[in-house]
């Protein structure tokens, strides 16, 4: 009889990649959040709605949502290219995902992303 | 009795698809909580799999719809601006049809806005990506996921930040919602 240890199962790194690829789109959420803060040219070329007529009266949210987006899909493809077929270390790439889902939550969190408010 | 079309479509966003992301994630939650060899037979995996898969893909384009529909369709109308004359400092009725204006115009409103849909707005985004991330495991193993504890453990995690994310933005969306109508 088989244990759950000696079944062979498909290699896990397609899955770690769009582990890693959530962490990296959660991440660059945040960051275009503090960067719209920081810099006023930042904030007006995140408004893809008027500059790209990516919707209409979205705002800079339009260029936030979209780069992180971007950021999700093609750091998805590149590391399922890289990762395609091999076995990784699953716990190594889960915790570096989930401090990268941490930095999103926490840069998204309004009384941390104001502290980067130019005064 | 009579729904505008932005009532409509703020009730698709809200009611609709969140009702439909609960219960998803709910199915999905559960499928994957009990997927361990000591508690269901490899009929049992058979019999959930499917269960799962529709769980947590459903859960996935859910997410993506209702961040999608939120930001390009529902948002501009809450953050549409006032026209000239229209006094911006007092809460007035005419600028109730201006809800982001409406809330910062008063003392006791205004950190609905800056804090609650500057969280809301933002902290949504991670949703799809994590249930996506989850979706895609259950896709790529199916039933052979109950042999890797290490990626279930991982997907569990992503799961419940997925719904910790929309949980955020849905409740902020109702209390907002509620103080400031989009009409």
């Amino acid at each position: 009889m088989q244990t759950p240890e000696t079944v062979q199962t498909k290699p896990n790194g397609p899955v770690a990649a769009v582990f890693l690829a959530a962490g990296i789109g959660s991440f660059v959420m945040g960051l275009m959040v503090v960067l719209a803060v920081i810099s006023a040219d930042i904030n007006n070329f995140l408004k893809f709605d008027a500059n790209f007529g990516l919707g209409s009266g979205v705002g800079p949210l339009s260029g936030k949502g979209i780069m992180a987006i971007l950021a999700f899909l093609l750091s998805w493809v590149v590391l399922h290219l890289a990762l395609r077929g091999k076995e990784v270390k699953f716990g190594t790439f889960l915790v570096i995902a989930l401090a990268l889902v941490a930095g999103g939550f926490l840069l998204t969190f309004p009384p941390v992303f104001e502290i980067f408010h130019a005064e | 009795m009579e729904l505008t079309g932005k009532e409509l479509w703020t009730l698709i966003h809200g009611m609709g698809l969140g009702a439909v992301f609960l219960l998803a994630f709910g199915g999905g939650m559960a499928g994957l909580w009990s997927l361990r060899s000591r508690l269901v037979t490899e009929e049992g995996i058979a019999e959930r799999t499917p269960r799962l898969l529709i769980g947590t893909a459903v859960m996935a384009v859910v997410a993506w719809f209702t961040v999608i529909v939120g930001t390009w369709i529902v948002y501009p109308w809450y953050r549409a601006a006032p026209p000239e004359g229209l006094d911006r400092a007092v809460q007035s009725d005419a600028l109730k049809e201006f809800p982001r204006y409406w809330l910062l115009a008063g003392e006791r409103t205004a950190e609905w806005h800056q804090f609650g849909m500057e969280w809301k707005e933002h902290v949504a985004f991670l949703a799809p990506f994590l249930a996506t991330a989850v979706a895609v495991a259950v896709i790529y193993y199916g039933g052979t996921l109950i042999h890797r504890g290490d990626v279930r453990r991982g997907m569990l995690v992503f799961f419940t930040l997925a719904f910790a994310s929309a949980g955020i933005a849905g409740l902020f969306g109702a209390l907002i919602t509620k103080a400031a109508p989009i009409i």
